[in-house]
């Protein structure tokens, strides 16, 4: 190997991991991070300091009211402990017990009289969710992705008005209502085709199966599948080809509805950075140099916006997540919505505290990865590095 | 040079004359966008004065007609019911809407007034202090708060501190709550551009003239920072119109195996208006839009695949996304202006 220092150049020798070699004068040699490793391990770092921080706040508005009014002890399994206990059995994953599944089925569950870690009933609930989401966020870009770059970009205020008013128009509307509009419209329709209803989760309804000989045995408690969990992988894993089938469907029909929705909120926050990219020098310039316009549009600022629409796109995780769960209470989906509105709405607020804290990990590290992928996009950001 | 126009000290102390707003309104006249937004609004006044004036002593409940209660056979638009009748409720659609405007106008305009205040004072110190540790204090809790969904952070909020309020204040709880939890978003569109002003060649000269801090911050950057406000003021309502309906539908149709009825009540065979226990509103008749949306769309969703009792959630919608139009109009035009004047 020799020397390290001995092949060393004045300045940075790019390494793995994003580091870099410098030689000083005394020949010893010296790690310096680059920048774009500084950014990500400084995010990195942040993100325990900002679950600390949310978990103070639920444990200020949740934990101390409740201990002051020394409810039953139903509601408040997990909930009534110091500060320091909660920080320490919510980063261990110590997230309590609770009987709730039995509510959430209406008296189904695995054992009603057992209580259940808070985990396994969320392990239940999450990949109905993903598998929304999955779907979802690409029909959520392919939409807002040139809309937002269109309008930002037109002139005219025949086309920016219109997209702005309705992109408002949509931004307005409670999601819930949206969704039982779209459910009532494809309900006769599907059920025609399906002999099955677009909603109850993403399964066929309990009836389909009762009509069929019940339940396979890959699937729990009406709605929990396996091995996976995801209702589309398991019965593609077991075969169940109509099964998968509806489940597809079903995912579309909502990831459709979340993808709309959502792209209403993005498109606010979008709309002006194609706006501002269109007056960039190099746009003027090369439009006086004849390029046409739609080579500028989508070949130049299409590349432009892009860091620029993931950090908006980093920024709006939480209302994307928020007008998911409304789609899936409006479908009446086994997923997070569920858990969230049947908690909330029932009076049952042991939940709240570990469902809160997943949502803030899934946003932060989610943010986290959009950020570093927009870093990497972005050339200012990638000669900083 | 010598004889003609050399200005007098006076001149030269004397700042320049700022035009009037009559003179910048006849400079640029409104928008249309504008002045649609300034009509609504001032209608959505128009009715919530007239309710006070109206309902004086009955304005914090629906009145109640027990034929109308029923489902059976609902009552639609008509001449004497120009929005239809709701049943559950039994009440007149347009009497209850016109009813619920004042509180509706009262709740966004305080939760939005906190709102915009907490977030323009808040994000306009953090630019100014741009790396100071104001700003890493307002960045990060902005930051720490906004990775929950504004819907969720305030239903939480709330539930846990109703378990200590007295519900008969929930609603001014409930406006407090919503306004202090909107601010992150608000801040952090503001801040960026109260960085930008912050170094801006006239507030360099205002600090190299001895202005001190406060005086830049009220007089130079927030003034200045109003843009991200007008833009995120209308986004802000919708969470509000989402929290007070979605909780009450979901609580009055969707909740598995229905919810608890509350002791003492006679039995119903069809669905009547129940508020979730954490609800803001006093009473299950209180006037609201989103209570009124929440119930209606499942009353009018009743018998799934049909759209034939659509007036039961058409008319609050409306009221709702009216409302949100008028304001998202009004802020528009007041931001186009706020630019072509300058």
């Amino acid at each position: 190997m020799g020397d390290p220092a001995k092949g060393a150049r004045p300045g940075a020798e790019p390494r793995a991991g994003g580091g870099s070699a410098r030689a000083p004068p005394d020949g010893s040699h010296r790690w310096v991070l680059s920048g774009f490793t500084r950014f990500a391990l400084r995010r990195l770092l942040l993100i325990p300091a900002q679950l600390v921080f949310v978990i103070l706040v639920l444990y200020l508005v949740i934990d101390v009211p409740v201990a002051l009014t020394q409810k039953s002890p139903e509601s408040l399994v997990g909930i009534n402990q110091g500060f320091y206990q909660l920080v320490f059995n919510l980063f261990t994953g110590n997230w309590g017990t609770s009987t709730f599944v039995r509510f959430l089925n209406g008296g189904g569950g695995p054992n009603p009289l057992e209580p259940i870690p808070w985990t396994q009933i969320f392990a239940y609930y999450v990949p109905t969710s993903i598998q929304v989401a999955v779907f979802a966020l690409p029909i959520a870009a392919a939409l807002a992705y040139p809309v937002s770059l269109v309008a930002g970009w037109s002139r005219r205020p025949g086309l920016d008005t219109p997209v702005r008013f309705v992109t408002l128009l949509g931004a307005l509307l409670p999601v819930f209502v949206v969704g039982t509009l779209v459910l009532n419209a494809l309900f006769n329709p599907y059920l025609n085709y399906f002999q099955d209803v677009p909603a109850q989760g993403l399964l066929p309804a309990d009836f389909w199966f009762l009509n069929r000989g019940g339940y396979p045995s890959w699937i729990l408690y009406g709605f929990a599948t396996q091995p996976t969990g995801f209702p589309l992988i398991d019965a593609v894993i077991h075969h169940a080809w109509t099964i998968a089938v509806i489940s597809l469907t079903k995912t579309l029909i909502q990831a459709s509805v979340v993808a709309v929705a959502y792209v209403a909120i993005f498109f606010r926050h979008a709309r002006s950075i194609a706006r501002s990219v269109r007056e960039e020098v190099y746009i003027v310039g090369a439009r006086s140099r004849g390029v046409p316009e739609s080579t500028l549009l989508w070949r130049h600022a299409g590349r432009a916006v892009m860091p620029s629409f993931l950090l908006v796109f980093a920024l709006t995780i939480p209302e994307y997540l928020g007008v998911q769960f409304a789609v899936e209470v409006a479908f009446v989906d086994p997923g997070l919505g569920y858990l969230i509105f049947a908690s909330l709405t029932g009076g049952v607020l042991s939940p709240l505290i570990p469902l809160v804290f997943l949502i803030a990990i899934v946003v932060l590290v989610w943010a986290f990865v959009v950020d570093l992928i927009a870093l990497r996009l972005d050339p200012r950001g990638a000669a900083a590095a | 040079m010598t004889g003609s126009a050399a200005p007098s000290s006076a001149d030269v102390d004397q700042p320049p004359l700022r035009p009037s707003l009559r003179e910048r309104l006849a400079r640029r006249p409104p928008s249309l966008g504008f002045l649609v937004g300034a009509g609504l609004l001032g209608g959505y006044l128009a009715a919530a004065l007239s309710a006070l004036v109206v309902f004086r002593s009955s304005l914090d409940r629906l009145p109640r007609n027990a034929a109308w209660v029923p489902p059976f056979n609902p009552i639609g638009p008509s001449g004497v019911h120009p929005f239809g009748v709701i049943p559950g409720f039994g009440t007149d659609l347009f009497n209850a809407i016109w009813r619920a405007t004042p509180w509706d106008l009262g709740i966004v305009a305080g939760i939005l007034t906190i709102d915009v205040f907490l977030g323009l004072f808040l994000g306009a110190i953090a630019g100014l202090d741009e790396g100071g540790l104001v700003d890493s204090l307002v960045t990060f809790a902005g930051d720490s708060i906004g990775t929950i969904p504004t819907f969720l952070l305030a239903a939480v909020v709330f539930a846990g501190l109703l378990t200590v309020a007295p519900s008969t204040i929930g609603l001014p709880v409930f406006v407090v709550v919503f306004g202090i939890i909107l601010w992150p978003t608000m801040a952090r569109t503001v801040r960026e551009r109260a960085r930008t002003i912050a170094h801006a060649p006239y507030v360099d000269a205002a600090r190299a003239s001895g202005a001190s801090f406060p005086r830049i911050l009220v007089r130079h950057v927030m003034p200045n920072s109003l843009g991200p406000v007008l833009a995120q003021v209308p986004l802000d309502i919708a969470p509000i119109f989402f929290v007070l309906s979605a909780f009450p539908w979901y609580y009055t149709c969707e909740l598995p195996g229905g919810h608890p009825v509350p002791p003492y009540s006679p039995p119903t065979p069809y669905l009547v208006p129940y508020l979730p226990f954490f609800s803001p509103l006093p009473s299950s008749s209180f006037p609201e839009w989103g209570y009124l949306l929440g119930f209606g769309t499942c009353e009018g969703f009743s018998f799934p695949g049909g759209f034939n009792y659509w007036w039961m959630y058409l008319f609050p919608l409306l009221a709702i996304v009216g409302l949100g139009l008028a304001i998202g109009l009004l802020c528009d035009g007041i931001e186009r202006w706020r630019h072509f004047d300058r």
